[in-house]
């Protein structure tokens, strides 16, 4: 019978960044019992940082210690090793790694050439890497062939299964206009850096990220100094959206689900470990106008109590293809009081035009008061579309004046 | 990485592509169906396809798979391991302390001490009479017999304060030999000193008056010191050291019960019979004996400095602490009553006792008895806590030379020595300076062998560090005039860090704010012009300087142990912030400490805060000329392009370093490990070995094996018979001390 011979040591080790040493420092004093010794002790740790012993966190890397954990978007890293344990030469071998993941299966090594001939103590060594895109099960598929010395062609495999989770939750919220709200919480076990948090917006808008401020010139994220996420931890950027103006002006285009755009997340971890996770693209149901939309043009945040104020309102018809005939009829509430003739007639508007309209009014309450009240009859249609809740603004006592 | 096990299910999705067909790959197309185990089980056979029919064997060779999860430090198996022997060593132990037949029988601790106390006076007093023939006459010689400790004795004479010369007779525990220094506790220089041979004259002289049924030291370590010149000078450490002791009941010494036979007018105060200390309340120790001589030294003089005078500036320096309100009712009413009895409640007593006798053991031998043989084994010689002489010197031995495991047993048995042993937590006793430097140094020895636990439990009974009895104002007889604390500042810092290393950081930081507040109320007072407790003071200005610079370092290091535990709590934003703070009382570590700070951030993976503060370490470091600072700059910048993935650079900056400091450790290692990331497996392991190879005393450091070990495994399938090479260099140059678990052969 044929006696094999062990030819081949074959491991895989995932390459994480390797971690800085901690020690846990123990000193006295030159007066306690024994003197200097514990310092000296210290000071003979090469573990321990040379001039500041005491600093817990030492300059020492040491190698990862278990596989760890994956997460979407990082990068896989791993060292393939062959040795040949043997001590005949081996000829022509070829090492081959390949990742299956649920939906696809990608070739990782670096190069497909056969190496002609391996001298025993010797190996090939093979460092390879993969951004990660897709969760759940990955299997890297190790596959060795190679020709003994007796010209037997041998081929043998090795499978190595890890887990993909998601690293990062993103909830995203849209506000009634324009504005995306994106949580992101830290899911892992480990404090995480964001390195980057950005909205590419889709064509239709221009985006103005509100996750910073300037102070003195600077601009300083609204997050300062914790510029990280703890485990578990959420974090809520803000997005403002405006639909560009070519798109704006067709009110009947910006309907329906739109397209926003995705969000472009990269983070750091342990020693500059890199991540980077894009979102699928947010969608966002525009809100439906219906036939006529009021939208306010301007409006005072702050006004004084029983003082008339004056907002903008803009009146466009949405409607495809009718010609529309508005009466305005304004209401009051509890607190706000409307100031002019209710029941005016706005004329003709036709569609996907729009008009500006000045109105005044006063609050007989003071704090947040909603502005409501807003009644556009269609004469044509016999068809009444209310306006409530269209703005807030805050109602102050008129003792306290009020900053323009 | 785990390997995907599981023999036959495991599927091979790469089948088709193979002519021959096993079933185990038609198997393995049903890729989704998770039908891979995870974990244990090792590679079946069915995966390892070979186009050879006669491949079979090569999967013994497969089985091994890399990642495995190994702690380097502190895994609470080590601590469970040791608390596992406890059992055992109990029993060990017991029979020991009773079944010694000494030389004295009525000196022996515990059980036999007991008896002691139904003596009469007078037979304590004969008992004391023998002393001298056993432990005491052979001891001078010794001290005599090593000339290095006796220079070095001499050397420290001078600096002795003038009281501490005077013949004073007070008992201590061993003998009555030595002087007790009443004013002059705990100085270093009498640490050092082993033998206190020059000083022998004047015990000499002494009358043995102070009866104490010392415990017989030389029954007690009977068998660990055979020969009496050891024995004798455990005794010389203890007493040279000040070592004064007042009568224990926990060491199970009648003291009240045994008058001073040489009444001195004046010392009418008797003792407090044993009886009236309830287990309920306990009044401090009136120690009559060293009442009665102090009262003789004093008895002359009505002036009330010569107290004052005795205490020497530099304890009050560091012994001051500010005792709670509690506390501090007490040591008033102590001091206003003098001898009266103040009858203090038992809770606020410490009583400390060892609460395992022995943890000694070798983990190197174990291991060697297990994959090298007993042969091997037996030339593992480690020092234990018999072989060295049973006193501070010979503690210092074994700390040393990092047999810490064994130092942690020696203090055991001197703490056992002042009554403080096995079994006696919970019972009253009294302490001394020294019995405090023992518990300290005991206690962060398991700390720092990572015992945790085990220190935990002996730490308990001392409470929070501020029970009056803990104070030298409770022992106005024996320390008189003498005022603070006789807790270790350093004691104070690791009763707190303790915690963190147990899990309960927030515990830690609490601790250490109470410190902080002394501490700050302290430097407050100081630069008020006060003294450190608040009273008026008449301290000179140089005093007071060196005062503040004390006090100063204390508070930094305080701040130091809330930024390290800060740093565990993974709250980087106030752990920074408090290493900065490190900075305002450590100028001299400004570039370490940024460097430090640095480092946190790229450990986030905030690359560009780290870049800023390397870049303020150059600016620091530019000033300070020398290669310590050149080689921090090169440091940074090897990290920094670590952090930005580039390991290439990083190796370049490593070895740019060890141009300059080729015994760099931290450069080397890191060298390594970039080698390693760079795929180059052999010149890496080369580099270590070479670097460990070069000088083994220094580099067998857990982490560098760690990397080696972890190496080895990725290596080939030699990497059991490396592992064992490295056990045997570690058996040569390593104490019972070192971390096993980084060899990775268990």
């Amino acid at each position: 019978m044929f006696c094999f011979v062990l030819l081949f040591y074959f491991t895989v080790m995932r390459l994480t960044k390797p971690t800085l040493f901690t020690n846990i420092p123990v000193t006295c004093e030159e007066k306690d019992l024994p003197g200097d010794l514990f310092n000296q002790l210290m000071r003979d740790d090469p573990s321990t940082v040379n001039g500041a012993e005491v600093l817990m966190l030492g300059e020492m890397l040491t190698l990862p210690q278990n596989f760890g954990n994956i997460f979407l978007g990082e990068t896989f890293s791993s060292y393939i090793s062959v040795h040949n344990d043997s001590n005949q030469v081996v000829k022509d071998i070829l090492v081959k790694a390949d990742l299956q993941t649920s939906s696809q299966r990608l070739n990782l090594s670096a190069s497909n050439a056969a190496v002609a001939e391996l001298k025993p103590d010797c190996c090939i060594d093979d460092v390879i890497h993969h951004e990660v895109k897709e969760i759940g099960t990955h299997i890297l598929v190790c596959a060795v062939s190679y020709t003994t010395q007796a010209g037997e062609k041998m081929y043998f495999r090795k499978f190595f299964k890890f887990q993909v989770s998601n690293i990062t939750m993103v909830n995203s919220f849209y506000t009634d206009e324009v504005f995306l709200e994106a949580q992101i919480q830290n899911i892992t076990t480990s404090p995480m850096f964001m390195e980057k948090v950005s909205l590419e917006p889709s064509i239709m808008y221009n985006v103005t990220e509100l996750n910073s401020v300037s102070q003195a010139g600077e601009c300083v994220s609204t997050f300062r100094s914790r510029a990280y996420l703890q485990p578990m931890d959420t974090r809520q950027y803000l997005y403002c959206l405006k639909p560009k103006k070519e798109f704006a002006e067709k009110a009947g285009i910006i309907k329906g689900v739109t397209v926003i755009g995705k969000l472009d997340i990269v983070w750091k971890t342990n020693l500059g470990e890199r991540g980077r996770l894009q979102t699928s693209q947010l969608q966002r149901m525009a809100p439906g106008y219906g036939d006529v939309r009021l939208s306010l043009e301007a409006i005072p945040d702050t006004v004084n109590l029983e003082e008339p104020f004056h907002i903008t309102c803009k009146i466009t018809n949405c409607s495809s293809e009718r010609t529309m005939d508005l009466v305005l009829e304004m209401c009051n509430t509890n607190s706000i009081h409307w100031c002019g003739i209710s029941g005016r007639q706005l004329g003709k508007l036709h569609p996907s035009s729009s008009l500006c309209l000045a109105l005044t009014l006063l609050s007989s309450v003071q704090g947040l008061q909603s502005v409501s009240g807003l009644r556009l009859t269609d004469t044509f249609l016999k068809r009444t579309y209310e306006y409530d809740d269209i703005a807030q603004v805050c109602v102050v006592s008129s003792a306290i004046k009020v900053e323009s | 990485m785990e390997d995907a096990g599981g023999g036959e299910e495991t599927p091979a999705p790469e089948a088709p592509h193979l002519p021959p067909l096993a079933p185990a790959e038609q198997q393995g197309l049903l890729f989704q169906e998770e039908t891979i185990d995870l974990g244990g089980d090792e590679f079946g056979s069915e995966e390892n396809e070979s186009v050879s029919e006669d491949s079979s064997p090569l999967v013994d060779k497969l089985n091994e798979h890399m990642m495995e999860s190994v702690l380097i430090s502190d895994s609470p198996n080590n601590s469970e391991g040791d608390a596992g022997e406890l059992g055992p060593v109990r029993d060990e132990a017991e029979p020991r302390g009773e079944g010694d037949p000494g030389p004295e029988p009525e000196g022996t601790l515990s059980p036999t001490g007991e008896a002691d106390g139904d003596c009469a006076p007078g037979d304590a007093l004969e008992d004391k009479a023998t002393v001298p023939g056993t432990g005491g006459a052979p001891r001078q010689d010794a001290a005599r017999e090593t000339p290095g400790s006796e220079a070095e004795a001499e050397a420290a004479l001078p600096e002795q304060t003038p009281p501490a010369a005077d013949p004073v007779p007070v008992c201590t525990i061993f003998s009555q030999r030595a002087p007790p220094a009443p004013g002059d506790g705990f100085e270093p220089q009498m640490v050092k000193s082993p033998s206190f041979g020059g000083a022998s004259e004047a015990p000499a002289r002494t009358p043995p008056q102070a009866v104490q049924p010392s415990p017989s030291l030389s029954t007690f370590f009977g068998d660990a010191a055979a020969s009496h010149s050891l024995a004798s000078d455990f005794f010389d450490s203890f007493t040279t050291s000040a070592f004064v002791s007042v009568s224990n009941p926990g060491a199970g010494s009648p003291a009240p019960a045994s008058p001073p036979p040489l009444s001195v007018p004046g010392t009418e105060g008797r003792p407090e019979p044993a009886a009236t200390r309830g287990p309920q309340a306990a009044a401090p120790p009136a120690s009559p004996e060293p009442f009665a001589h102090i009262q003789a030294v004093f008895a002359g003089s009505d002036d009330p400095f010569a107290t004052a005078l005795s205490m020497s500036e530099m304890d009050r320096r560091n012994d001051a602490w500010l005792p709670s309100e509690a506390t501090r009712g007490v040591l008033r009413a102590v001091a206003a009553q003098q001898r009266g009895a103040v009858f203090v409640d038992k809770e606020k007593l410490t009583m400390p006792g060892l609460r395992f006798d022995n943890i000694q053991g070798d983990a190197v031998k174990d291991l060697m008895l297990r994959f090298l043989g007993e042969k091997a084994a037996a030339k593992r010689q480690v020092l234990n806590a018999s072989s060295v002489e049973p006193s501070f010197v010979g503690l210092k031995q074994l700390i040393s030379c990092r047999n810490w495991r064994a130092a942690v047993d020696l203090c055991g048995r001197l703490l056992t020595a002042h009554g403080q042993g096995y079994g006696k937590s919970g019972l009253p006793t009294s302490h001394t300076t020294d019995s405090l430097q023992l518990w300290f140094v005991r206690l962060a020895l398991l700390v720092k062998l990572g015992l945790f636990q085990n220190a935990e439990m002996e730490f308990e009974p001392f409470g929070n560090l501020d029970q009056p009895d803990l104070y030298y104002e409770y022992y106005p007889h024996v320390y008189p005039g003498r005022r603070g604390s006789m807790v270790p500042f350093s004691m104070r810092i690791l009763h707190a860090e303790l915690q963190q290393y147990l899990g309960n950081p927030q515990e830690s930081l609490d601790r250490l704010h109470r410190v902080k507040t002394v501490c700050s109320k302290i430097l407050a007072n100081l630069e008020q012009g006060l003294a450190e407790d608040g009273g008026m003071s008449s301290v000179t200005q140089e005093g007071r300087q060196a005062s503040i610079r004390l006090w100063r370092s204390r508070l930094g290091r305080v701040m130091y142990s809330m930024a390290n535990c800060l740093l565990l709590m993974k709250d980087y934003v106030l752990a920074v912030e408090a290493y900065h703070s490190v900075i305002t009382y450590y100028p001299e570590q400004e570039p370490q400490l940024l460097s430090g700070i640095g480092r946190i951030a790229l450990q986030i993976g905030d690359i560009k805060t780290a870049e800023k503060y390397f870049q303020d370490v150059e600016k620091v470091t530019q000033k300070l000329d020398g290669l310590q600072g050149k080689i921090m700059v090169l440091m940074n910048r090897a990290f920094l392009y670590l952090g930005q993935n580039n390991f290439a650079e990083a190796h370049r900056f490593f070895t740019e370093i060890l141009r300059m400091d080729p015994a760099n450790a931290v450069a080397n290692n890191n060298a390594a490990v970039c080698l390693l990331y760079l795929g180059k497996l052999k010149d890496s392991l080369r580099q270590l070995e070479a670097m460990v190879q070069r000088d083994p005393r220094h580099y067998l450091h857990e982490s560098v094996l760690f990397n080696l070990t972890t190496m080895y495994e990725l290596e080939s399938s030699r990497s059991m018979q490396k592992k064992q090479s490295l056990l045997e260099a570690v058996a040569s140059k390593e104490g019972d001390s070192f971390n096993t678990q980084c060899l990775k052969l268990a």
